[in-house]
């Protein structure tokens, strides 16, 4: 179970993919997912729902990253599972259960697969770009940017204690319990130590000196996303006329 | 009137608060304009700490008891912010792990002049030169987390050479380059030195890379500076040399044969050194 | 003893770090993995207790493939000390820190006191028995981790960059302790750019660039050859480098009291 759940976090963490949509500008990226959230949220039948799930899987695919997206997807079905549940123990009928999960599911995948096509620093350009206030955009980025960072460490960490013969798998409930305290402590440790000279690494780099700071590149819309924009949205009007 | 010197430590003693005892004890030094500095001791006897106080980070960072003065381009640590130091000194830190945090090499490389407000012009002629003359173009594009530790370390010298600081100050930032790389840094920020005019601390466990181009070997010890001067004086008349000190292999050498009542005419820091000397007694003909 | 068979590994993000690496380990040597930065010497190591497993090609150890057992049962017999120790330090004594491995692979409750005794006091540890691993400094701290990986008797040690951030006592230490284990048998792998460091213990040497294996053999063999340094971004160890200059025939001395001799033999005659 534990080595499932890291199996699923490290579907979370960006990499770097060559491929079409990764070159995109991130506000093209940013535009395709709202389109998918919207369809998402307003989509009800099964139908539909499928239409959109064959949408998102074709845009991972041409991004190459379907494997780590049916990650985040097994992750989301775990918990449409329990709202699937709630539902019909309240008294839904079945379809209409289903419904409501699926479309749970489709709007985790929707979100998620912004994050695995934008890496944080694109994020930034674009929050820059809606000329959210400086502090903001670099409290919201350094979070997106920590994710990846401990969950890599926890992977670190746990590579070293398994060479040191933990099992996670073994024992009974409490042993298996016990069984994450090695790994716990050296991450909080690490993480508590990363943190104190990160901030001195930040400050001694001059951060907060100017009120704006330049960037190193400006957003440049290209050919290839002048041709996305109106092709996906034309698909996404298409999409909202069949749905309404 | 013009000072000589840019850095000066005035009956500096600090101890950290969780401690009980004080790190530093009553620190004197002057470090003088453009010189290459050595800083040298046995691991935990300071050295990182000495170096904080210089950028501010020590008191405005780390809580303590702060004797003295520290005066850094005539700046009184103290009474300034970190930030307005980090204009003037740049700071490698000893962990690379913990000081590159942007996605990409490149962003990471123009951290700091982003945050000066430097204009893009610039900001791309400086990452362009850094990315070559540290070799590493290959990692403009990659994340810190798909690096060797070696390409580590090379971002993190990378993106505070590109500010181009009066001040450098490297905290053992050489431990995890090969040889090679390793000399070319070294020689890359002493060319650097010369041509923009450069003041350069360096904390370095072995001595070899360094001790031919330094101007002082200041060595600490139990929160004092036991040797100041010339590197080649101190490797070689100093008696204050404790044993944790990485003495190039050639200069041990050179002692232990002079021990034995070898009389050698000239001081000797390289393998070049000892072969000329030995040549002129007629080593081995 | 460990067998590389043509192995390949690709990075997720598609960097291909080995390249049809063929490789055979010795038992009861000392073996050192050199080269420039970036060249794959840390992912050869993660192959050798599978924690990293070849994209294509097989890692044999102790005639087992890797892709077939567990690294907890592949740890039993190879120990791996990593480069950070913070990353694996997490009791609250040095004592439970050395206890922590032992209790994951021995039973027999005598054989655990004795090796435990043993790992305290090889290490000079025994005076921080009950302290917080935390406290240590960080010479002190690779050196508890080491201990806790030895503490189980592996039959193979690997250590990434044992060297870095420790002053010269520490080095010195580090020396005595892996020639010592190595006359008790064991088998040792060191990572290290620290080429001064790996100069005395005479290693068998094995030089990568760039993902393949360039060269293995004797350090004074591998350090003669002018044109291997230069692409491997190595440098000649200073007591090698005099011999050669001064075109000493005899065998080069390990450190400085054989080279005081030697020098002192050749030129008193
Ligand atoms: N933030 C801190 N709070 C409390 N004590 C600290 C802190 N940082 C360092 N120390 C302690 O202060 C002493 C000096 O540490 P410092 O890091 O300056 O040593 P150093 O000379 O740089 O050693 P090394 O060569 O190992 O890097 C050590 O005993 C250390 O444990
Ligand atoms: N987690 C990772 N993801 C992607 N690429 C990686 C990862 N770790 C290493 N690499 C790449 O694989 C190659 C080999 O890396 P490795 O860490 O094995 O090098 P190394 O020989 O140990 O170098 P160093 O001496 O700098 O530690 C490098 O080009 C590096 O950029
Ligand atoms: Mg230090
Ligand atoms: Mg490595």
């Amino acid at each position: 179970m534990v080595v499932k759940m890291y199996w699923i976090s490290k579907g979370f963490i960006f990499t770097k993919v060559d491929s079409f949509v990764h070159k995109l500008d991130p506000r093209v990226k940013l535009l395709i997912s709202i389109q998918f959230f919207t369809l998402a949220l307003l989509v009800s039948d099964l139908i539909d729902l499928a239409i959109i799930f064959i949408g998102i899987i074709l845009l991972a695919s041409i991004s190459k990253i379907l494997s780590r997206l049916i990650r985040t997807m097994l992750f989301a079905l775990l918990f449409s599972g329990i709202i699937l549940g709630i539902n019909i123990i309240a008294g839904y009928s079945f379809i209409y259960s289903l419904q409501i999960a699926l479309r749970f599911v489709a709007i985790v995948c929707s979100t998620s697969i912004f994050f695995l096509i934008t890496s944080p620093d694109e994020l930034e350009y674009v929050l820059r770009w809606f000329r959210i206030p400086n502090d903001l955009v670099f409290a919201f980025v350094t979070a997106v940017r920590f994710v990846p960072i401990i969950l890599l460490d926890a992977l670190q960490i746990i590579d070293a204690q398994k060479s040191r013969g933990l099992e996670l798998e073994r024992g009974n409930p409490i042993t298996r319990i016990k069984n994450f305290v090695p790994i716990l402590v050296p991450l909080i440790v690490n993480e508590v130590i990363r943190s104190g000279e990160l901030a001195e690494a930040m400050e001694s780099r001059c951060y907060g000196v100017v009120k704006k700071p330049t960037v190193l590149y400006e957003l440049q819309l290209n050919i290839n996303d002048k041709l996305a924009i109106p092709f996906c949205t034309s698909i996404f009007i298409l999409g909202l006329l069949f749905s309404i | 009137m013009k000072e000589k010197s840019i850095i000066k430590f005035e009956n500096f003693s600090f101890r950290y608060d969780s401690a009980n005892e004080f790190i530093l004890k009553n620190i004197n030094l002057e470090i003088n304009k453009n010189e290459l500095v050595i800083l040298a001791g046995p691991t935990g006897c300071g050295k990182s700490t000495l170096l904080r106080s210089i950028i501010g980070l020590i008191p405005h960072m780390h809580g303590g008891e702060y004797k003295g003065r520290v005066i850094v381009d005539q700046l009184v640590v103290n009474d300034v912010k970190i930030t307005d130091l980090a204009k003037k000194a740049g700071f490698v830190f000893q962990n690379p792990e913990n000081q590159i945090f942007m996605f990409s090499i490149e962003r990471d490389i123009v951290f700091g002049l982003e945050n000066l407000g430097t204009s893009r012009t610039i900001m791309k002629e400086r990452v362009d030169s850094i990315l070559s003359l540290l070799k590493i173009e290959h990692l403009a594009t990659k994340a810190p987390h798909e690096l060797s530790d070696g390409e580590k370390q090379k971002a993190a010298l990378a993106g505070i050479l590109a500010m181009q600081p009066k001040i450098l100050i490297l905290d053992e930032p050489t431990s995890l380059l090969d040889p090679k790389t390793a000399i070319d840094f070294i020689n890359i920020v002493n060319d650097l030195r010369k041509k923009i005019g450069m003041t350069i601390v360096i904390v370095e466990h072995r001595l070899d890379l360094v001790v031919g181009i330094a101007d002082k070997l200041i060595i600490l010890s139990n929160g004092k500076i036991i040797e100041n001067n010339n590197p080649k004086q101190v490797l070689h008349y100093s008696n204050q040399l404790i044993p944790e000190i990485g003495i190039p292999v050639i200069s041990r050498l050179y002692r232990n044969l002079a021990k034995s009542n070898y009389d050698f005419d000239n001081v000797i820091v390289t393998v070049k050194d000892m072969v000329k000397e030995m040549r002129r007694k007629k080593f081995n003909d | 003893m460990i067998e590389f068979k043509n192995v390949n590994y690709i990075h997720v993000n598609g960097i291909q770090a080995l390249k049809e690496i063929n490789l055979s380990i010795k038992p009861k040597t000392i073996n050192a993995l050199v080269g420039s930065n970036g060249t794959g010497k840390t992912t050869l190591a993660r192959h050798i207790n599978g924690l990293l497993k070849p994209t294509s090609g097989n890692v044999l150890v102790f005639g087992k493939n890797t892709k077939k057992i567990s690294v907890a049962s592949l740890s039993k017999r190879i120990g791996m000390v990593f480069q950070n120790s913070n990353h694996q330090l997490f009791a609250d004594t040095v004592k439970n820190e050395i206890l922590f491995g032992l209790n994951n692979f021995e039973t027999d409750s005598q054989i655990k006191k004795n090796r435990f005794e043993w790992a305290l006091n090889f290490f000079d540890l025994k005076k921080y028995e009950n302290t917080s691993p935390l406290k240590l400094s960080g010479g002190e701290k690779k050196r508890l981790c080491i201990a806790s990986v030895l503490a189980w008797n592996p039959e193979v040690l690997i250590l990434d960059e044992p060297t870095v951030g420790q002053d010269q006592v520490q080095k010195e230490k580090m020396l005595k302790f892996i020639s010592n284990l190595n006359k008790q048998g064991k088998t040792i792998i060191i990572i290290s750019h620290d080429l001064e460091f790996l100069w005395p213990l005479k290693p068998n040497t094995i030089v990568m660039a760039k993902g393949r294996i360039k060269k293995t053999g004797k350090m004074t063999d591998i350090f003669s050859d002018d044109e291997l340094l230069n692409q491997t971004c190595l440098m000649r160890p200073q007591l090698l480098d005099l011999w050669m200059k001064l075109n000493i025939k005899e065998e080069p001395p390990g450190d400085i009291t054989e080279a005081t001799d030697a020098i002192r033999r050749i030129n008193g005659s």
